[in-house]
Protein backbone atom coordinates (compact mmCIF):
# COMPACT_ATOMS: atom_id res chain seq x y z
CA UNK A 1 0.00 0.00 0.00
CA UNK A 2 1.83 3.06 -1.19
CA UNK A 3 -0.80 5.75 -0.74
CA UNK A 4 -0.01 8.37 1.87
CA UNK A 5 -2.46 9.98 4.24
CA UNK A 6 -1.89 13.49 2.90
CA UNK A 7 -2.70 12.39 -0.61
CA UNK A 8 -6.13 12.54 -2.08
CA UNK A 9 -7.76 9.37 -3.30
CA UNK A 10 -10.18 9.64 -6.15
CA UNK A 11 -12.98 7.12 -6.37
CA UNK A 12 -14.78 6.73 -9.64
CA UNK A 13 -18.17 5.11 -9.65
CA UNK A 14 -20.09 5.40 -12.90
CA UNK A 15 -19.89 9.04 -13.82
CA UNK A 16 -19.52 10.23 -10.22
CA UNK A 17 -16.07 11.24 -9.01
CA UNK A 18 -15.51 11.55 -5.29
CA UNK A 19 -12.35 12.87 -3.71
CA UNK A 20 -11.32 11.64 -0.29
CA UNK A 21 -8.95 13.93 1.53
CA UNK A 22 -6.91 13.66 4.70
CA UNK A 23 -9.52 15.93 6.28
CA UNK A 24 -12.30 13.40 5.57
CA UNK A 25 -10.29 10.62 7.14
CA UNK A 26 -9.39 12.65 10.21
CA UNK A 27 -13.03 13.66 10.55
CA UNK A 28 -13.94 9.96 10.71
CA UNK A 29 -11.28 9.04 13.25
CA UNK A 30 -12.14 12.05 15.44
CA UNK A 31 -15.76 10.87 15.44
CA UNK A 32 -14.44 7.48 16.59
CA UNK A 33 -12.28 9.09 19.27
CA UNK A 34 -15.39 10.86 20.58
CA UNK A 35 -17.74 7.86 20.40
CA UNK A 36 -15.35 5.10 21.52
CA UNK A 37 -17.29 2.72 23.74
CA UNK A 38 -20.34 4.98 24.13
CA UNK A 39 -22.37 2.68 21.86
CA UNK A 40 -21.00 -0.41 23.58
CA UNK A 41 -23.51 -3.27 23.59
CA UNK A 42 -23.17 -6.88 24.70
CA UNK A 43 -23.87 -8.34 21.26
CA UNK A 44 -21.47 -6.61 18.88
CA UNK A 45 -19.62 -4.47 21.47
CA UNK A 46 -17.90 -1.56 19.68
CA UNK A 47 -19.15 -2.38 16.18
CA UNK A 48 -21.92 0.23 16.18
CA UNK A 49 -19.42 2.87 17.27
CA UNK A 50 -17.27 2.03 14.25
CA UNK A 51 -20.28 2.30 11.93
CA UNK A 52 -21.40 5.60 13.47
CA UNK A 53 -17.90 7.08 13.20
CA UNK A 54 -16.98 5.93 9.71
CA UNK A 55 -20.39 6.09 8.02
CA UNK A 56 -19.69 9.47 6.37
CA UNK A 57 -16.27 8.44 5.10
CA UNK A 58 -17.60 5.09 3.85
CA UNK A 59 -20.37 6.93 2.00
CA UNK A 60 -17.63 8.70 0.03
CA UNK A 61 -15.81 5.45 -0.66
CA UNK A 62 -19.02 3.70 -1.73
CA UNK A 63 -21.21 6.12 -3.70
CA UNK A 64 -23.33 3.14 -4.71
CA UNK A 65 -26.12 2.49 -2.19
CA UNK A 66 -25.94 -1.32 -2.29
CA UNK A 67 -22.19 -1.42 -1.86
CA UNK A 68 -22.46 1.11 0.95
CA UNK A 69 -24.98 -1.02 2.85
CA UNK A 70 -22.79 -4.09 2.33
CA UNK A 71 -19.80 -2.21 3.74
CA UNK A 72 -21.85 -0.95 6.71
CA UNK A 73 -23.11 -4.47 7.41
CA UNK A 74 -19.51 -5.63 7.35
CA UNK A 75 -18.65 -3.12 10.07
CA UNK A 76 -21.81 -3.97 12.04
CA UNK A 77 -20.09 -7.27 12.92
CA UNK A 78 -18.52 -7.83 16.35
CA UNK A 79 -15.54 -5.63 17.10
CA UNK A 80 -13.87 -4.84 20.42
CA UNK A 81 -10.40 -3.64 21.28
CA UNK A 82 -8.71 -0.83 23.21
CA UNK A 83 -10.21 2.32 21.69
CA UNK A 84 -6.77 3.87 21.20
CA UNK A 85 -5.38 0.77 19.46
CA UNK A 86 -8.41 0.55 17.20
CA UNK A 87 -7.04 3.67 15.50
CA UNK A 88 -4.22 1.66 13.91
CA UNK A 89 -6.56 -1.10 12.78
CA UNK A 90 -9.12 1.35 11.39
CA UNK A 91 -6.35 3.25 9.62
CA UNK A 92 -5.29 0.07 7.84
CA UNK A 93 -8.87 -0.93 6.93
CA UNK A 94 -9.59 2.58 5.59
CA UNK A 95 -6.59 2.28 3.29
CA UNK A 96 -7.77 -1.16 2.12
CA UNK A 97 -11.31 0.01 1.42
CA UNK A 98 -10.15 3.10 -0.45
CA UNK A 99 -7.87 0.99 -2.60
CA UNK A 100 -10.02 -2.05 -3.38
CA UNK A 101 -13.55 -0.93 -2.55
CA UNK A 102 -16.13 -3.58 -1.73
CA UNK A 103 -13.76 -6.34 -2.92
CA UNK A 104 -11.76 -5.74 0.26
CA UNK A 105 -14.77 -6.65 2.43
CA UNK A 106 -13.54 -10.05 3.60
CA UNK A 107 -9.96 -8.89 4.03
CA UNK A 108 -11.15 -5.94 6.15
CA UNK A 109 -13.17 -8.28 8.35
CA UNK A 110 -10.25 -10.71 8.66
CA UNK A 111 -7.83 -7.95 9.60
CA UNK A 112 -10.16 -6.52 12.21
CA UNK A 113 -10.91 -9.87 13.88
CA UNK A 114 -7.33 -11.10 13.82
CA UNK A 115 -5.80 -7.92 15.26
CA UNK A 116 -8.39 -6.79 17.79
CA UNK A 117 -7.41 -9.49 20.32
CA UNK A 118 -3.65 -8.98 20.42
CA UNK A 119 -4.02 -5.19 20.18
CA UNK A 120 -6.45 -5.19 23.10
CA UNK A 121 -4.00 -7.26 25.14
CA UNK A 122 -1.25 -4.73 24.57
CA UNK A 123 -3.36 -1.58 24.64
CA UNK A 124 -5.36 -2.47 27.74
CA UNK A 125 -2.18 -3.35 29.63
CA UNK A 126 -0.45 -0.08 28.81
CA UNK A 127 -3.37 2.37 28.68
CA UNK A 128 -5.81 0.99 31.22
CA UNK A 129 -3.51 -0.84 33.67
CA UNK A 130 0.09 0.40 33.72
CA UNK A 131 -0.39 4.11 33.10
CA UNK A 132 -3.24 4.44 35.63
CA UNK A 133 -1.22 2.47 38.19
CA UNK A 134 1.86 4.62 37.94
CA UNK A 135 0.08 7.95 37.42
CA UNK A 136 -2.70 7.03 39.85
CA UNK A 137 -0.34 6.28 42.71
CA UNK A 138 1.79 9.37 42.05
CA UNK A 139 -1.12 11.78 41.66
CA UNK A 140 -3.17 10.07 44.39
CA UNK A 141 -0.41 10.56 46.94
CA UNK A 142 0.19 14.15 45.89
CA UNK A 143 -3.55 14.88 46.06
CA UNK A 144 -3.91 13.49 49.58
CA UNK A 145 -1.17 15.89 50.62
CA UNK A 146 -3.08 18.75 48.96
CA UNK A 147 -0.96 18.97 45.81
CA UNK A 148 -2.90 19.11 42.50
CA UNK A 149 0.18 18.88 40.23
CA UNK A 150 -0.03 15.10 39.79
CA UNK A 151 -3.65 15.25 38.67
CA UNK A 152 -2.91 18.16 36.32
CA UNK A 153 0.05 16.28 34.85
CA UNK A 154 -2.24 13.32 34.23
CA UNK A 155 -4.67 15.49 32.23
CA UNK A 156 -1.71 16.80 30.23
CA UNK A 157 -0.63 13.21 29.52
CA UNK A 158 -4.19 12.51 28.36
CA UNK A 159 -3.91 15.35 25.87
CA UNK A 160 -0.55 14.08 24.59
CA UNK A 161 -1.97 10.57 24.19
CA UNK A 162 -4.90 12.06 22.27
CA UNK A 163 -2.42 13.48 19.75
CA UNK A 164 -0.51 10.16 19.61
CA UNK A 165 -3.78 8.32 18.89
CA UNK A 166 -4.40 10.59 15.91
CA UNK A 167 -0.90 9.73 14.67
CA UNK A 168 -1.54 6.01 15.22
CA UNK A 169 -4.41 6.25 12.73
CA UNK A 170 -2.04 7.78 10.16
CA UNK A 171 0.50 5.03 10.88
CA UNK A 172 -2.14 2.37 10.27
CA UNK A 173 -3.31 4.08 7.08
CA UNK A 174 0.16 4.54 5.64
CA UNK A 175 1.83 1.31 6.63
CA UNK A 176 -0.87 -1.14 5.70
CA UNK A 177 -1.49 -4.67 6.82
CA UNK A 178 2.01 -6.13 6.99
CA UNK A 179 3.59 -3.36 9.03
CA UNK A 180 0.64 -3.20 11.37
CA UNK A 181 1.18 -6.87 12.17
CA UNK A 182 4.90 -6.32 12.75
CA UNK A 183 4.17 -3.30 14.91
CA UNK A 184 2.05 -5.57 17.08
CA UNK A 185 4.96 -7.98 17.57
CA UNK A 186 7.30 -5.25 18.75
CA UNK A 187 4.67 -3.79 21.03
CA UNK A 188 4.29 -7.06 22.90
CA UNK A 189 7.96 -6.92 23.89
CA UNK A 190 7.45 -3.28 24.86
CA UNK A 191 4.47 -4.29 27.03
CA UNK A 192 6.55 -6.97 28.68
CA UNK A 193 9.33 -4.51 29.48
CA UNK A 194 7.00 -1.83 30.81
CA UNK A 195 5.30 -4.47 32.99
CA UNK A 196 8.54 -4.53 35.00
CA UNK A 197 7.97 -0.88 35.87
CA UNK A 198 4.38 -1.67 36.78
CA UNK A 199 5.38 -4.57 39.00
CA UNK A 200 7.95 -2.49 40.82
CA UNK A 201 5.17 -0.01 41.58
CA UNK A 202 2.99 -2.94 42.71
CA UNK A 203 5.66 -3.88 45.24
CA UNK A 204 5.65 -0.30 46.50
CA UNK A 205 1.87 -0.11 46.69
CA UNK A 206 1.59 -3.24 48.82
CA UNK A 207 3.98 -1.61 51.30
CA UNK A 208 2.58 1.90 51.37
CA UNK A 209 -0.99 2.24 50.11
CA UNK A 210 -2.65 -0.68 51.89
CA UNK A 211 -3.21 0.12 55.54
CA UNK A 212 -3.98 -2.61 58.07
CA UNK A 213 -3.38 -1.73 61.70
CA UNK A 214 -4.22 -3.37 64.99
CA UNK A 215 -4.40 -1.36 68.23
CA UNK A 216 -4.27 -4.56 70.36
CA UNK A 217 -1.85 -4.67 73.26
CA UNK A 218 -0.58 -7.51 75.48
CA UNK A 219 0.16 -7.19 79.14
CA UNK A 220 3.14 -9.29 80.16
CA UNK A 221 3.67 -8.66 83.82
CA UNK A 222 3.89 -4.90 84.08
CA UNK A 223 5.17 -4.39 80.53
CA UNK A 224 2.60 -3.32 77.95
CA UNK A 225 3.43 -4.67 74.51
CA UNK A 226 1.78 -3.29 71.38
CA UNK A 227 1.11 -6.07 68.90
CA UNK A 228 1.63 -3.72 65.97
CA UNK A 229 4.83 -1.89 66.87
CA UNK A 230 6.22 -4.55 69.24
CA UNK A 231 5.68 -7.68 67.13
CA UNK A 232 4.55 -7.17 63.53
CA UNK A 233 6.78 -4.21 62.72
CA UNK A 234 9.77 -6.07 64.10
CA UNK A 235 9.22 -9.02 61.79
CA UNK A 236 8.83 -6.93 58.65
CA UNK A 237 7.47 -3.48 57.80
CA UNK A 238 3.97 -3.67 56.30
CA UNK A 239 3.59 -7.33 57.34
CA UNK A 240 -0.23 -7.24 57.61
CA UNK A 241 -0.75 -5.40 54.30
CA UNK A 242 1.49 -7.90 52.51
CA UNK A 243 -0.44 -10.85 54.00
CA UNK A 244 -3.76 -9.26 53.01
CA UNK A 245 -2.49 -8.61 49.47
CA UNK A 246 -1.47 -12.25 49.11
CA UNK A 247 -4.81 -13.43 50.52
CA UNK A 248 -6.88 -11.30 48.10
CA UNK A 249 -4.61 -12.34 45.21
CA UNK A 250 -5.40 -15.98 46.02
CA UNK A 251 -9.12 -15.24 46.51
CA UNK A 252 -9.29 -13.84 42.98
CA UNK A 253 -8.31 -17.27 41.66
CA UNK A 254 -11.64 -18.66 42.76
CA UNK A 255 -14.74 -18.10 40.65
CA UNK A 256 -16.78 -17.21 43.72
CA UNK A 257 -14.84 -14.10 44.75
CA UNK A 258 -15.68 -11.37 42.25
CA UNK A 259 -14.15 -7.92 42.86
CA UNK A 260 -17.49 -6.58 44.10
CA UNK A 261 -17.85 -9.41 46.62
CA UNK A 262 -14.31 -8.76 47.84
CA UNK A 263 -15.10 -5.07 48.37
CA UNK A 264 -18.17 -5.97 50.43
CA UNK A 265 -16.19 -8.59 52.39
CA UNK A 266 -13.45 -6.05 53.20
CA UNK A 267 -16.02 -3.52 54.41
CA UNK A 268 -17.64 -6.17 56.64
CA UNK A 269 -14.21 -7.19 57.95
CA UNK A 270 -13.40 -3.55 58.76
CA UNK A 271 -16.70 -3.03 60.56
CA UNK A 272 -16.28 -6.22 62.60
CA UNK A 273 -12.65 -5.31 63.33
CA UNK A 274 -13.67 -1.85 64.41
CA UNK A 275 -16.50 -3.15 66.63
CA UNK A 276 -14.31 -5.72 68.39
CA UNK A 277 -11.30 -3.41 68.58
CA UNK A 278 -9.05 -5.83 66.68
CA UNK A 279 -8.54 -3.34 63.86
CA UNK A 280 -8.03 0.39 64.12
CA UNK A 281 -7.24 3.45 62.05
CA UNK A 282 -3.50 3.74 61.66
CA UNK A 283 -2.28 6.70 63.76
CA UNK A 284 -0.53 9.30 61.61
CA UNK A 285 3.11 9.65 62.48
CA UNK B 1 -28.08 30.51 47.85
CA UNK B 2 -27.71 31.24 44.16
CA UNK B 3 -24.05 30.19 44.18
CA UNK B 4 -25.13 26.84 45.56
CA UNK B 5 -27.51 26.34 42.63
CA UNK B 6 -24.76 27.20 40.15
CA UNK B 7 -22.47 24.72 41.91
CA UNK B 8 -25.18 22.05 41.78
CA UNK B 9 -25.68 22.54 38.05
CA UNK B 10 -21.94 22.48 37.34
CA UNK B 11 -21.50 19.29 39.39
CA UNK B 12 -24.28 17.54 37.44
CA UNK B 13 -22.78 18.70 34.14
CA UNK B 14 -19.34 17.52 35.26
CA UNK B 15 -20.77 14.10 36.11
CA UNK B 16 -22.32 13.86 32.64
CA UNK B 17 -19.18 15.03 30.86
CA UNK B 18 -16.55 12.87 32.60
CA UNK B 19 -18.31 9.63 31.74
CA UNK B 20 -18.39 10.60 28.05
CA UNK B 21 -14.74 11.65 28.19
CA UNK B 22 -13.89 8.28 29.71
CA UNK B 23 -15.62 6.33 26.92
CA UNK B 24 -13.88 8.00 24.01
CA UNK B 25 -11.91 11.21 24.37
CA UNK B 26 -9.96 10.16 27.50
CA UNK B 27 -8.20 13.48 28.15
CA UNK B 28 -9.67 14.55 31.50
CA UNK B 29 -10.94 11.00 31.83
CA UNK B 30 -12.89 9.67 34.76
CA UNK B 31 -10.11 9.13 37.25
CA UNK B 32 -11.13 9.69 40.83
CA UNK B 33 -8.28 12.12 41.38
CA UNK B 34 -8.95 14.32 38.33
CA UNK B 35 -12.75 14.35 38.82
CA UNK B 36 -12.32 14.97 42.54
CA UNK B 37 -9.97 17.86 41.83
CA UNK B 38 -12.37 19.52 39.38
CA UNK B 39 -15.34 18.89 41.70
CA UNK B 40 -13.37 20.44 44.56
CA UNK B 41 -12.59 23.44 42.38
CA UNK B 42 -16.30 23.87 41.55
CA UNK B 43 -17.27 23.57 45.22
CA UNK B 44 -14.63 26.13 46.19
CA UNK B 45 -12.86 23.53 48.32
CA UNK B 46 -9.97 22.22 46.26
CA UNK B 47 -8.27 20.63 49.27
CA UNK B 48 -11.26 18.42 50.10
CA UNK B 49 -11.64 17.48 46.44
CA UNK B 50 -8.00 16.44 46.25
CA UNK B 51 -8.15 14.50 49.53
CA UNK B 52 -11.26 12.54 48.54
CA UNK B 53 -10.24 12.14 44.89
CA UNK B 54 -6.80 10.96 45.96
CA UNK B 55 -8.23 8.49 48.50
CA UNK B 56 -10.59 6.94 45.94
CA UNK B 57 -7.81 6.97 43.35
CA UNK B 58 -5.59 4.86 45.60
CA UNK B 59 -8.55 2.52 46.23
CA UNK B 60 -9.13 2.12 42.52
CA UNK B 61 -5.53 1.39 41.51
CA UNK B 62 -5.52 -1.60 39.20
CA UNK B 63 -9.29 -1.88 38.99
CA UNK B 64 -9.86 -1.64 35.25
CA UNK B 65 -13.02 -2.30 33.23
CA UNK B 66 -11.41 -4.32 30.48
CA UNK B 67 -13.27 -5.96 27.61
CA UNK B 68 -16.50 -4.21 28.54
CA UNK B 69 -16.50 -5.40 32.14
CA UNK B 70 -18.35 -3.14 34.56
CA UNK B 71 -16.33 -2.08 37.59
CA UNK B 72 -17.08 0.04 40.68
CA UNK B 73 -17.44 3.62 39.60
CA UNK B 74 -14.72 5.27 41.69
CA UNK B 75 -14.90 8.44 39.60
CA UNK B 76 -18.55 8.88 40.54
CA UNK B 77 -17.70 7.96 44.13
CA UNK B 78 -15.15 10.79 44.19
CA UNK B 79 -17.67 13.21 42.70
CA UNK B 80 -20.43 12.32 45.15
CA UNK B 81 -17.98 12.25 48.03
CA UNK B 82 -16.44 15.62 47.21
CA UNK B 83 -19.80 17.28 46.73
CA UNK B 84 -21.19 16.00 50.04
CA UNK B 85 -18.04 16.60 52.05
CA UNK B 86 -17.71 20.17 50.78
CA UNK B 87 -21.41 20.96 51.19
CA UNK B 88 -21.90 19.42 54.64
CA UNK B 89 -18.36 19.81 55.96
CA UNK B 90 -18.42 16.16 57.05
CA UNK B 91 -15.03 15.12 55.66
CA UNK B 92 -13.68 11.82 54.40
CA UNK B 93 -15.91 9.48 56.41
CA UNK B 94 -19.14 10.71 54.80
CA UNK B 95 -17.43 10.63 51.40
CA UNK B 96 -16.60 6.94 51.82
CA UNK B 97 -19.91 6.10 53.51
CA UNK B 98 -22.01 7.54 50.68
CA UNK B 99 -19.63 7.73 47.71
CA UNK B 100 -18.56 4.08 47.73
CA UNK B 101 -22.09 2.56 47.80
CA UNK B 102 -23.16 4.94 45.01
CA UNK B 103 -20.11 3.89 43.00
CA UNK B 104 -21.03 0.23 43.52
CA UNK B 105 -24.70 0.79 42.62
CA UNK B 106 -23.66 2.62 39.45
CA UNK B 107 -22.36 -0.70 38.05
CA UNK B 108 -25.97 -1.81 37.58
CA UNK B 109 -26.85 1.29 35.58
CA UNK B 110 -23.75 0.80 33.47
CA UNK B 111 -24.93 -2.72 32.63
CA UNK B 112 -28.43 -1.39 31.92
CA UNK B 113 -27.15 1.20 29.41
CA UNK B 114 -25.08 -1.45 27.64
CA UNK B 115 -28.18 -3.66 27.36
CA UNK B 116 -30.25 -0.75 26.01
CA UNK B 117 -27.47 -0.02 23.51
CA UNK B 118 -28.33 -3.37 21.96
CA UNK B 119 -31.66 -1.94 20.82
CA UNK B 120 -29.87 1.12 19.47
CA UNK B 121 -27.55 -1.16 17.49
CA UNK B 122 -30.48 -3.02 15.90
CA UNK B 123 -32.28 0.24 15.13
CA UNK B 124 -29.15 1.57 13.43
CA UNK B 125 -28.81 -1.51 11.27
CA UNK B 126 -32.50 -1.36 10.33
CA UNK B 127 -32.10 2.25 9.23
CA UNK B 128 -29.02 1.29 7.24
CA UNK B 129 -31.00 -1.38 5.39
CA UNK B 130 -33.76 1.14 4.70
CA UNK B 131 -31.11 3.48 3.27
CA UNK B 132 -31.99 6.12 5.88
CA UNK B 133 -28.40 6.92 6.71
CA UNK B 134 -28.95 10.28 8.38
CA UNK B 135 -31.44 8.70 10.79
CA UNK B 136 -28.93 5.90 11.45
CA UNK B 137 -26.36 8.44 12.65
CA UNK B 138 -28.93 10.38 14.68
CA UNK B 139 -30.12 7.31 16.60
CA UNK B 140 -26.47 6.50 17.30
CA UNK B 141 -26.29 9.54 19.54
CA UNK B 142 -28.70 7.84 21.94
CA UNK B 143 -25.78 5.71 23.26
CA UNK B 144 -23.66 8.58 24.60
CA UNK B 145 -26.82 10.39 25.68
CA UNK B 146 -27.84 7.44 27.88
CA UNK B 147 -24.37 7.20 29.42
CA UNK B 148 -24.40 10.93 30.21
CA UNK B 149 -27.95 10.74 31.62
CA UNK B 150 -27.01 7.77 33.79
CA UNK B 151 -24.53 9.94 35.69
CA UNK B 152 -26.59 13.13 35.50
CA UNK B 153 -29.64 11.46 37.06
CA UNK B 154 -27.66 9.87 39.91
CA UNK B 155 -25.91 13.18 40.57
CA UNK B 156 -29.16 15.17 40.48
CA UNK B 157 -30.60 12.91 43.16
CA UNK B 158 -27.47 13.29 45.29
CA UNK B 159 -27.43 17.05 44.81
CA UNK B 160 -31.09 17.49 45.75
CA UNK B 161 -31.48 15.13 48.71
CA UNK B 162 -27.87 14.18 49.53
CA UNK B 163 -26.72 16.81 52.06
CA UNK B 164 -29.83 16.48 54.24
CA UNK B 165 -29.70 12.69 54.13
CA UNK B 166 -25.99 12.66 54.95
CA UNK B 167 -26.46 14.90 57.96
CA UNK B 168 -29.31 12.69 59.17
CA UNK B 169 -27.26 9.52 58.66
CA UNK B 170 -24.19 10.96 60.36
CA UNK B 171 -26.29 11.99 63.37
CA UNK B 172 -27.41 8.43 64.11
CA UNK B 173 -24.40 6.45 62.91
CA UNK B 174 -22.35 5.03 65.84
CA UNK B 175 -18.66 5.76 66.26
CA UNK B 176 -17.50 2.21 65.52
CA UNK B 177 -19.20 2.32 62.10
CA UNK B 178 -17.50 5.52 60.98
CA UNK B 179 -14.27 4.11 62.39
CA UNK B 180 -14.83 0.88 60.46
CA UNK B 181 -15.44 2.79 57.22
CA UNK B 182 -12.16 4.61 57.68
CA UNK B 183 -10.41 1.26 58.22
CA UNK B 184 -12.06 -0.04 55.05
CA UNK B 185 -10.77 3.02 53.21
CA UNK B 186 -7.26 1.99 54.16
CA UNK B 187 -7.74 -1.66 53.23
CA UNK B 188 -9.63 -1.41 49.92
CA UNK B 189 -6.61 -0.53 47.74
CA UNK B 190 -5.55 -4.15 48.28
CA UNK B 191 -8.12 -5.30 45.71
CA UNK B 192 -6.63 -3.26 42.89
CA UNK B 193 -3.12 -4.39 43.73
CA UNK B 194 -4.20 -8.04 43.72
CA UNK B 195 -6.00 -7.52 40.40
CA UNK B 196 -2.88 -5.91 38.94
CA UNK B 197 -0.86 -8.95 39.91
CA UNK B 198 -3.36 -11.03 37.94
CA UNK B 199 -3.07 -8.92 34.78
CA UNK B 200 0.70 -8.70 34.81
CA UNK B 201 3.40 -11.35 34.33
CA UNK B 202 4.02 -11.45 38.08
CA UNK B 203 5.64 -14.90 38.13
CA UNK B 204 8.11 -13.98 35.41
CA UNK B 205 9.19 -10.71 36.99
CA UNK B 206 8.64 -11.34 40.71
CA UNK B 207 12.06 -9.76 41.36
CA UNK B 208 10.62 -6.38 40.34
CA UNK B 209 7.93 -6.66 43.04
CA UNK B 210 10.59 -7.44 45.64
CA UNK B 211 12.81 -4.53 44.60
CA UNK B 212 9.86 -2.13 44.73
CA UNK B 213 8.87 -3.42 48.16
CA UNK B 214 12.35 -3.16 49.69
CA UNK B 215 12.98 0.33 48.32
CA UNK B 216 9.70 1.68 49.69
CA UNK B 217 9.14 -0.32 52.91
CA UNK B 218 12.73 -0.31 54.18
CA UNK B 219 14.44 2.54 52.35
CA UNK B 220 11.38 4.89 52.19
CA UNK B 221 12.05 5.94 48.59
CA UNK B 222 9.15 8.07 47.27
CA UNK B 223 6.98 6.68 44.48
CA UNK B 224 8.47 8.89 41.74
CA UNK B 225 11.93 7.58 42.61
CA UNK B 226 10.66 4.03 42.32
CA UNK B 227 9.04 4.80 38.97
CA UNK B 228 12.37 6.05 37.64
CA UNK B 229 14.07 2.92 38.96
CA UNK B 230 11.36 0.85 37.27
CA UNK B 231 11.81 2.74 34.00
CA UNK B 232 15.53 1.91 34.11
CA UNK B 233 14.70 -1.77 34.65
CA UNK B 234 12.23 -1.73 31.73
CA UNK B 235 14.86 -0.33 29.38
CA UNK B 236 17.19 -3.20 30.32
CA UNK B 237 14.45 -5.80 29.86
CA UNK B 238 13.47 -4.28 26.49
CA UNK B 239 17.06 -4.22 25.20
CA UNK B 240 17.75 -7.78 26.35
CA UNK B 241 14.48 -8.96 24.82
CA UNK B 242 15.22 -7.19 21.53
CA UNK B 243 18.70 -8.71 21.18
CA UNK B 244 17.24 -12.10 22.11
CA UNK B 245 14.56 -11.92 19.43
CA UNK B 246 17.08 -10.67 16.86
CA UNK B 247 19.36 -13.58 17.67
CA UNK B 248 16.38 -15.90 17.35
CA UNK B 249 15.43 -14.37 14.01
CA UNK B 250 18.93 -14.80 12.62
CA UNK B 251 19.19 -18.43 13.74
CA UNK B 252 15.74 -19.03 12.26
CA UNK B 253 17.02 -17.66 8.96
CA UNK B 254 20.10 -19.87 9.03
CA UNK B 255 18.26 -23.02 9.96
CA UNK B 256 14.56 -22.85 9.23
CA UNK B 257 14.09 -26.49 10.22
CA UNK B 258 15.11 -25.74 13.75
CA UNK B 259 11.82 -25.85 15.61
CA UNK B 260 13.19 -25.09 19.03
CA UNK B 261 12.13 -21.63 20.09
CA UNK B 262 12.10 -20.21 23.53
CA UNK B 263 8.68 -19.35 24.82
CA UNK B 264 8.52 -15.60 25.30
CA UNK B 265 4.89 -15.40 26.26
CA UNK B 266 3.52 -14.30 29.57
CA UNK B 267 3.52 -16.91 32.26
CA UNK B 268 0.06 -15.82 33.17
Amino acid sequence: MTSKIDETTTITAGNKKVEITKKDRHHAILRWMFMGSALFNYETQQATSVVWSFSKLLRKIYPDDDEYVQALDNHFKYFNTTTAMANIILGATTAMEEKDGIKSKDAVQALKTSLMGPFAGIGDTIIWVLLPTVMGSISGYMAINGNPLGALAWILIGAIIFWIRLKLFDVGYNSGVKLVTEFGDKLSLFTDAISVLGLMVVGTLAATVVKVYTPLTFMTGKVKLSVQTGIFNNIMPALLPVCLTYLVYKMLNSKFWTPTKIIVALIVLSLVGSFTGILGVMPTK
Amino acid sequence: MSIEIIQNILIVLLAAYVTLDNLGITIVNYWAVTTGMIAGFIMGDLKTGLLIGGTFQLMSLGVAGLGGASVPDYGLAALVGTFLAARTGSGLTAAIAVGLPVGLLAINFDVLVKILNNFVAHRMQTYAHKHEFEKMRMIGLVGPLMFALKNAIIMTIIVSVGPKAVNAILAIIPKWVTNGLNIAGGMLPVLGIALLMHYMPVKKYIWAVFIGFVFSAYLKLPIIGISILGAAASIIVYKVGLSKSEAKASTANVDSNNEETEDDDYDE
